[in-house]
């Protein structure tokens, strides 16, 4: 049986780690994700560099992942990254156009630039955590319990695999709406990978 | 050449989004590159754009590259040779 071993489900209110409210928003602000990053104690500078659909996904893996005990030195040759969402890079193509907008004031920016697909996200967590399987990133209209859970189960048909960190990671304009969860194989912890349970992990606000 | 150096580091901190770095911690001979800061090649681009914004300077030739951006006094030298604004 397939199970979710660990989840973290950010919202911009909130986080929730395990059913644990860890961390949620100052006064009427949306949550600051580098402040989520500090409390936390996380420790890699890689971190200020990357565009907040990247943060987004990369503190929901880091999170959930840490609950298991896994380290981010050994190679994890049977993990694969799957994540979706319905804007891809949007907010970062956003930032991207604000630099070239002006032909007075045209500085492509390199740095933006290189987050203006999707897909960085799910490398970012592989490179932090030695992933070494699939890296995949889908963009749908909206949420799917439905689409995740045929999709995940597809990847596991591959034998080999024992772990896929996978989950709906938006970001745009300051709305965050992310749910990272770690599926296991044949493990005791955790409720059954189904979407009755990915749908009462997303409804968590 | 002090101020354009403590220039310098606040830009490259500032653009490169180093946010545990403060200028003073930031060895203006040291390597800009590998052992020293540890740049990447994204943040050697994002280095050509801030001199071409802020400076007026153009890099045509990458092989200079590597020596303007040795160091953040290689790069304040290059920059005070070249500036146009």
């Amino acid at each position: 049986m397939i199970k979710i071993a660990a989840y973290t489900r950010i919202t911009n209110r909130s986080v929730v780690l395990n059913g644990e409210k860890i961390f949620t928003a100052k006064g009427e602000n949306s949550l600051n994700l580098t402040e989520l990053y500090r409390n936390r104690g996380i420790d890699y500078p890689k971190f200020f560099k990357m565009d907040n659909l990247a943060k987004s996904g990369f503190l929901g893996a880091e999170l959930a992942l840490r609950t298991l005990g896994l380290d981010t030195v050994t190679p994890k040759k049977g993990t694969a990254v799957i994540f979706m969402n319905s804007s891809s890079s949007l907010d970062d193509d956003i930032a991207y156009q604000q630099t070239i907008k002006s032909g007075e004031n045209y500085f492509p920016s390199p740095s933006v630039f290189v987050y203006t697909l999707a897909n960085i996200v799910t490398g970012e967590v592989a490179i932090r955590n030695k992933i070494m399987g699939e890296s995949s990133f889908y963009i749908f209209e909206k949420f799917s319990a439905n689409n995740m859970q045929s999709i995940i189960e597809q990847a596991f048909t591959n034998t080999s695999l024992d772990m896929v960190v996978c989950g709906w990671v938006e970001y745009l304009q300051g709305e965050m709406d992310v749910l990272v969860m770690a599926v296991q194989r044949d493990v005791v912890r955790g409720d059954e990978f189904n979407t009755l349970n990915i749908n009462k992990l997303y409804d968590i606000k | 050449m002090e101020q354009l150096i403590l220039d310098l580091k606040q830009q490259i901190i500032e653009v490169l989004n180093l946010e545990d770095v403060k200028p003073e911690d930031i060895d203006e001979n040291a390597s800009l590159f590998g052992e020293g800061l540890g740049l990447d090649s994204i943040d050697a681009l994002e280095l050509i754009v801030l001199m071409e914004k802020n400076y007026g300077i153009k890099l045509r030739d990458p092989s200079q590259g590597k020596q303007i951006f040795t160091s953040v006094k290689t790069m304040a030298e290059y920059v005070a040779a070249n500036r146009t604004k």
